[in-house]
């Protein structure tokens, strides 16, 4: 650990407890509760919790709904306010430690906002940057394609954020790449968040409370990915009645049971899907052989064993199918469980404990005649992490643990009538993490969270390891079963801060360095389910990053808009990329094929927000460069990600008409992303082939689209709701280039033809959702 | 390999749900570097053997490619023996004494108006084509056929192997690219790949197939444009000049490398 980072510890450390004394002094109690809605018994996290008599103090409960506010004895009135739901007012009188839950009323729907902030001007008070919450109710009348609701496609029409591709539901924050989102499900990494070649994110808009995008600059209990977090809650199921909730598409239904197991004290979710998309082959001659299809099962059930101690189980169940009759097919899923437990252990302080189990497995199978292999490949992860919250005092709340993760990744692994020449075992990894963040309000203006991660990985046994200089093997390692090699250790510092200028204004200051210690490997330009994972090695570094970002926000008419701009840069070193010709599903080490390099992104971003009003919805635009300098690749001179795009804009509208239809619209305009065109050609062996300069210089055509989505309930009924959704994808019908080909004209073998592919014209969607 | 199951289930996919549309259209191309191009060939048949000298061309113009007349042309071996090629017509250079032995390292050395290009490549073992098989296969409720090369492949690794099919005498313009990464030392089993949607093989077509035993770093070459395919979220690895055994900074490919050819009629049995 370098002097300078010992100093810093040191002085974050004493600036604790030197402000700790003061309060100290006094005679203080804390009041403790959980936030929770009144009529589902869901837990409300983000709640703000004021106190009338000291206007300095505010509070907010954490992701359980957990708050905690120590203060002198006293009498006063705690003033509990979430956007949707009725303030409310409660008189305490604070003698000594006090539990104090909290049941919040929601309010008339028609106020539903769609980006959400749990305070009208939460964005002004709040030491965070680049962060959004979308809320999977609020989110319900963005028109999405075949009328899914999807969280991962409405986060891609937020600034920074941007779509892998038309329809898809990958995507790429702030120039990172597709593999540098860490995507959590209640706390268990998805290393694989798309169904359908993604067409369809895992995430089934039923079984989802929340979701969290955090671009670049996160508090120090999240690490493990370069770019962002993507943190998607569970809803935790209705404790106090039964319902069921569902919905009938043109290409896939849903349906979603929760209620009390017993009632205040437990209760239980559990959620379904599945495209029938195969039924449709089966109806024809043509394709009845084929499959396609995909199903996913969310399950959740929390038990409140007393005031202090509440378990959580959740877990996700998905699997994609698709075949070519009995010559070859593909299949791929993730499966997560989590266990929670959550403990009070005194007035001030909060503990949640976690066991998490992923698992991300990718087969292919083919027969041809004798031919019959399949290839397998195959994540997994066991993981212990333990996280307290410390409510020190209304000024300083501390979240300090760890975090443990036992990473088992095999590759490519053939079997059947294809071998590898050499059985591939599979690497193990261990990652372990410590870290410590305090999140102190200074004074009404000025709110600080800072923080220090500690991050290692730990190379371990089952596998031989070469080590490479300039392409030659200069050493073999063989480590044993559960022997461990080298371990990497970094420091990762994070720092945000907000000063608030004046009632309507503030600004925010933000620096983190990330690390990253799993790589995807894939220089295709799309992700693939059959794209390999691959952990640190003798030759592959910790890929780090670091984003300094500056932000300000202000707020106009009484917080009914508010206005974000953001500037970010990113440099990012041990990039990973492959070299040209190399086949990384068949090669023997995939070592002996990678390169590496650096990367550089920087941005300015902008998102109005109206939020509030029969009419809500915002505009977002990104202005944006990323790019990439990896040795062995376009000369070692810096290239275009394939990422790289310089304009995005996003309009998302809402409009209620009345009380039973709503209107939304999606329009989206880009510039294209970076492609490589050939400048020329020549002839080898009677064929064409093309002549390239440099790397991604080129631009697909400009992309736009409009989608128009109509709801219709009848909000007038309480029961037994049903309603109708009719949306429209690509209005205008505009062919938008997936693919471009350079091909000899058919028609005149001395000419070169340019081929665009565009995906689809329009695609239209009915949805029948129903709750009883 | 899996590349091509990725593509095809995309493109099942894609006939399914969506009547995707193409069209031709125009783009901004750059300036084109001209380029040398050189391709050259030693085979363990009998010469003379031929290297053909042209240069690049721009996209948009036509696919006549300048022939370069004046340029000195060498090739050696490794057992000391040297042949100056002779200028033909269209660019092809002609060897004179020059003999293609299982093994030997082959040197060209082109020198055009002053400036020099040189490549090696050494000219591996043959492995022998015993026979080509038919296997069918359905697909959408059709039957299709492919070719299955029968070689041994030689228990040492790194062999690769290139296969040029013709249908009919038509070339299938697929690049047909194997080693041995997986199945060393096995009899292969792995059939030819006919994408190409107007040429699929029919009853009673006759095919030739042509095994060549190449150098690595001829397999890298011609792997690398199997896994090029067009730009965007759909396309393949990003397209570059595949990385070949020629200095100087000319495009295409020398390659010492056996060849053997085989025929078959397409038959139900």
């Amino acid at each position: 650990m370098s002097f300078m980072y010992r100093k810093l510890i040191v002085l974050l450390i004493f600036g604790i407890f030197s402000n700790t004394q003061l309060v100290q002094a006094q005679d203080n109690a804390t009041v403790n509760g959980t936030v929770k809605d009144k009529l589902t018994g869901e837990s409300i996290m983000g709640a703000i919790i004021k106190i009338v008599q000291l206007p300095n103090v505010v509070v907010t409960s954490n992701e359980y709904g957990f708050y905690a506010i120590a203060l002198p004895k006293g009498k006063y009135d705690l003033r509990i306010s979430y956007v949707g739901f009725e303030e409310k007012r409660i008189p305490i009188n604070l003698n000594g430690p006090l539990n104090m839950p909290v049941f919040l009323e929601s309010k008339n729907q028609l106020e539903e906002v769609v980006v959400e902030s749990k305070r009208k001007d939460e964005n002004l008070i709040k030491a965070q940057i680049g962060t959004e919450t979308l809320n999977m109710k609020s989110i319900s009348k963005v028109p999405v394609i075949f009328g899914e609701k999807d969280v991962l496609k409405t986060i891609q029409l937020l600034p920074g954020v941007k779509s892998a591709g038309e329809g898809n539901s990958g995507f790429f924050v702030r120039g990172g790449g597709a593999d540098q989102n860490l995507i959590l499900l209640d706390e268990a990494p998805v290393y694989n968040a798309s169904h359908l070649l993604g067409f369809f994110s895992t995430f089934n808009s039923d079984a989802i409370k929340d979701a969290t995008i955090i671009k670049g600059n996160a508090p120090a209990q999240y690490g493990g990915r370069l770019s962002s977090v993507l943190d998607v809650k569970m809803k935790e199921g209705n404790n106090k009645n039964y319902t069921v909730n569902g919905g009938l598409g043109l290409i896939s239904s849903r349906l979603s049971i929760e209620g009390p197991i017993q009632e205040d004290k437990s209760s239980f979710i559990l959620s379904g899907r599945r495209t029938y998309a195969d039924m449709f082959l089966k109806a024809t001659e043509k394709f009845k052989d084929n499959i396609l299809y995909f199903y996913d099962l969310n399950a959740k059930a929390n038990y409140k064993i007393n005031d202090k101690n509440r378990i959580y189980f959740s877990g996700y169940f998905g699997k994609d199918e698709l075949g070519l009759g009995s010559s070859f097919g593909i299949d791929w899923g993730n499966k997560t469980g989590t266990i929670r437990w959550n403990r009070v252990i005194n007035s001030k302080l909060f503990l949640n404990t976690s066991f998490i189990y992923s698992d991300y497995s990718y087969s292919v199978g083919l027969k041809n005649g004798e031919t019959n292999f399949k290839i397998n490949s195959n994540i997994k992860d066991v993981n212990l992490k333990q996280d307290y919250t410390f409510y020190l005092n209304p000024k300083n709340t501390i979240r300090y643990g760890f975090n443990s993760i036992l990473h088992t990744i095999r590759p490519s692994v053939f079997s059947g009538t294809v071998n590898n020449n050499i059985k591939k075992v599979g690497r193990n990894g261990l990652e372990n993490a410590l870290y410590f963040n305090n999140n102190y309000k200074a004074n009404q203006k000025l709110t600080l969270d800072y923080g220090l991660r500690v991050s290692a990985y730990s190379l371990m046994g089952g596998d031989v390891y070469n080590v490479y200089k300039d392409d030659i093997i200069t050493e073999s390692i063989l480590l044993k079963k559960n022997e461990f090699g080298k371990t990497y250790i970094n420091l990762e510092p994070r720092f945000t801060g907000n000063y608030r200028i004046n009632d309507l204004s503030s600004i925010k200051l933000a620096y983190a360095r990330n690390v990253q210690h799993l790589h995807l490997l894939s220089n295709a330009t799309a992700a693939s389910p059959s794209d390999q994972w691959i952990g640190n090695s003798y030759n592959i570094k910790p890929e780090l990053a670091d984003q300094t970002s500056i932000g300000f926000a202000r707020n106009f008419d009484n917080n009914t808009y508010e206005l974000g701009a953001e500037v970010y840069y990113k440099y990012m070193q041990n990039q990973l990329d492959y070299k040209d010709g190399a086949n990384i599903n068949t090669i023997a080490d995939v070592e002996s094929a990678l390169l590496y390099g650096v990367g550089r992104a920087y941005g300015f971003e902008l998102l109005a927000k109206k939020k509030l009003g029969l009419f809500s919805g915002w505009v977002s635009y990104t202005l944006s460069k990323t790019e990439r300098k990896i040795n062995g690749i376009n000369g070692g001179n810096w290239y275009n990600a394939r990422q790289d795009r310089t304009h995005d804009i996003s309009i998302v509208t809402i409009l209620e008409l009345n009380s039973n239809w709503t209107v939304s619209g999606v329009f989206v305009y880009n510039t294209g992303n970076a492609v490589t065109y050939p400048t020329g050609k020549y002839n080898i062996g009677n064929q064409t082939i093309f002549q390239y300069a440099s790397r991604n210089a080129n631009r697909m055509p400009d992309y736009h689209r409009l989608d128009l989505s109509f709801t219709y309930e009848n909000k007038t009924k309480k029961k037994n709701v049903g309603s109708w959704n009719f949306s429209l994808y690509n209005v205008y019908g505009r062919e938008n280039a997936y693919q471009i080909n350079f091909q000899d004209d058919p028609l005149d073998k001395t000419k070169t033809q340019i081929v665009q592919t565009a995906l689809f014209k329009w695609v239209p969607s009915v949805t029948y959702n129903f709750k009883f | 390999m899996i590349m091509h199951f990725k593509i095809a289930i995309y493109f099942l996919f894609l006939s399914i749900f969506f009547t995707s549309c193409e069209k031709i259209i125009t783009l901004p191309i750059e300036d084109n570097e001209q380029k040398i191009v050189i391709e050259g060939n030693i085979t363990d048949l009998p010469g003379p053997y031929f290297v053909k000298l042209t240069k690049s061309v721009g996209l948009n113009e036509a696919n006549v490619y300048p022939v370069i007349d004046n340029a000195t042309v060498i090739i050696s071996d490794n057992m000391g023996k040297k042949d100056t090629l002779t200028y033909t017509t269209d660019g092809m250079y002609k060897t004179r004494s020059i003999v293609g032995v299982y093994g030997y390292t082959y040197n060209l050395e082109v020198k055009i108006n002053g400036k020099i290009y040189t490549a090696q490549s050494t000219m591996p073992n043959k492995v022998n084509l015993d026979n080509l098989r038919i296997n069918t296969f359905p697909i959408n409720g059709e039957t299709r056929f492919s070719i299955i090369p029968v070689y041994q492949d030689p228990i040492t690794l790194g062999n690769s192997y290139r296969f040029i099919q013709k249908i009919n005498d038509t070339l299938d313009n697929n690049y047909n690219i194997f080693n041995d990464n997986l199945n060393n030392g096995k009899i292969n089993q792995r059939p030819l790949n006919n994408r190409n949607e107007d040429l699929t093989i029919k009853l009673f077509d006759i095919i030739s197939v042509e095994m060549q035993c190449i150098s690595p770093s001829s397999y890298t070459y011609f792997y690398t444009l199997t896994q090029q395919s067009g730009a965007g979220p759909g396309g393949g690895t990003v397209p570059a000049n595949p990385p070949n055994n020629i200095t100087g900074g000319a495009l295409g490919l020398f390659s010492a490398h056996t060849t053997q050819t085989k025929q078959i009629q397409i038959r139900l049995n």
